[in-house]
């Protein structure tokens, strides 16, 4: 087991967003965590991995995270490039890893070209290849995407999907929050967060 | 702890304001502008005062355009020096915490940020220090471009305490725009200083001391020993309260 969230609960104020939430995610699975919009799944991605602390339960974690925000999470005035040196050192990832790693992630996504480009300069599109870029960095054991193809185009949906798949079958466990789920075949196991409680 | 973290964080930050136009633009353009008004609309005239940590006994005999430059000279390094250490702090937040949920901890990530800081405080207090010196010529320019370090660094501290407790750019630029018109632009100004009432107000503010060092410094040969002290240890309090809250705020839970 990568993932055990037990007994999560958040409020702000008054308003209570998770309740009591409960779920195991497991090696090489693909899992989907769906909801309106307003719903909470932000927050619970946040107290997934640290950002945020539940007020009540406990998250237990085996292995290293990768973490894929909504909204494109970047320094505006940095290169890709200098992107994937800075994060690499986050990671602890050599020299060398590095390299071939943002090179196989900047094949991958189609987005080589801009490589030298600074982040204020490029599309919303090309930000957000970047973000997932950088939580698949270091080839987690957990892999949390929140909205992850928010701005993608067919080209790199599919790319995205061919990705994931080859991380499930290396026994990563992905899972994916979103409040629009098209494709429900492609996943192990979805959850819809309603009311501040998964069902 | 690695230093190898440290120094990458260091070379991205330095490259980051390198970067924002607008750095470059107040750093060069800020200090020129206030120190030629000055040259266009003081006088000649000269005016002795007393420094309050000077003794009782002390006046000091200058123009009142070469006090102005030294006043001018400290207040726009304080404002330029609050200004960049809120935008270090309080941009890139976000971002900044995603790092440090990949594997930096948040003393690298600050300490990076406080040795930008520090070099920005050092050319800041240079460039300033040089560029009064071609306006009025100061008796001793190595000490008191120190005085201009040490304004840097109490202020720049307070710029981080800002930062780190507010979270929208706008109120903080406020609040140190508020801070440094009233004390470094006005109350510490030794011509008003001197016949200024409750000077024990005047006192607690953030730029006494440092305004203090830079004026003794600049055109007397006595110690501002004591002053800079204070002024270290003033600064410190700012310091420690903004590496507090950053630590709390970024850490993981």
């Amino acid at each position: 087991m990568i993932l055990n969230s037990e007994h999560i609960a958040k409020s702000f104020g008054r308003n209570i967003v998770l309740k009591d939430i409960s779920f195991q995610l497991e090696a090489g699975s693909i899992t989907g965590i769906v909801g309106e919009n307003g719903s909470g799944k932000s927050v619970l991605m946040e107290i997934i991995v640290g950002v945020r602390s539940a007020d009540q339960g406990a998250i237990i974690r085996n292995g290293s995270i990768g973490y894929c925000p909504q909204r494109a999470v970047l320094f505006p005035h940095l290169t890709v490039q200098e992107h994937f040196i800075y994060f690499s050192i986050a990671y602890g990832i050599g020299n060398e890893q590095s390299k071939k790693r943002s090179e196989e992630l900047l094949q991958h996504f189609n987005y080589k070209k801009y490589e030298q480009e600074k982040i204020i300069n490029l599309s919303g599109g090309t930000q957000q290849k970047l973000n997932l870029s950088i939580a698949l960095l270091h080839e987690p054991d957990l892999l949390i995407l929140d909205e992850p193809y928010n701005g993608f185009d067919w080209d790199t949906y599919q790319r995205f999907w061919d990705y994931t798949n080859q991380l499930k079958d290396r026994g990563c466990a992905i899972l994916i929050v979103t409040h629009l789920l098209s494709e429900k075949e492609r996943l192990d196991r979805i959850y819809e967060l309603e009311n501040g409680i998964l069902v | 702890m690695t230093v190898n973290k440290i120094i990458t964080g260091l070379s991205m930050i330095l490259r980051m304001l390198v970067r924002q136009k607008i750095v470059i633009v107040l750093l060069l353009i800020i200090p020129a502008f206030f120190l030629t008004i000055v040259e266009f609309t003081t006088s000649d005239r000269m005016l002795p005062f007393q420094l309050a940590s000077l003794d009782d006994d002390v006046f000091i005999n200058i123009s009142e355009k070469g006090i102005s430059f030294i006043f001018f000279a400290v207040a726009s390094s304080g404002f330029l020096v609050s200004f960049l250490a809120l935008n270090l702090i309080q941009k890139n937040n976000e971002v900044n915490r995603r790092l440090i949920i990949c594997g930096y901890h948040p003393i690298e990530l600050l300490i990076s940020i406080l040795l930008s800081l520090f070099l920005v405080i050092v050319l800041i207090a240079v460039y300033v220090g040089v560029l009064t010196n071609a306006f009025y010529t100061i008796d001793h320019l190595g000490r008191f471009v120190l005085g201009l370090v040490l304004i840097g660094f109490v202020y720049g501290s307070y710029g981080l305490a800002v930062g780190s407790l507010i979270k929208a750019e706008l109120e903080g630029i406020l609040m140190i725009v508020l801070l440094v018109n009233i004390d470094v632009g006005w109350l510490q100004n030794p011509l008003f200083y001197a016949e200024a009432q409750n000077q024990i107000i005047i006192k607690f503010l953030p730029a006494y001391f440092p305004s203090q060092t830079a004026i003794i410094t600049a055109v007397t040969d006595y110690s501002a020993a004591a002053a800079t002290v204070n002024g270290i240890l003033y600064g410190l309090v700012f310091l420690i309260f903004s590496m507090l809250i950053f630590f709390f705020k970024m850490r993981t839970k």
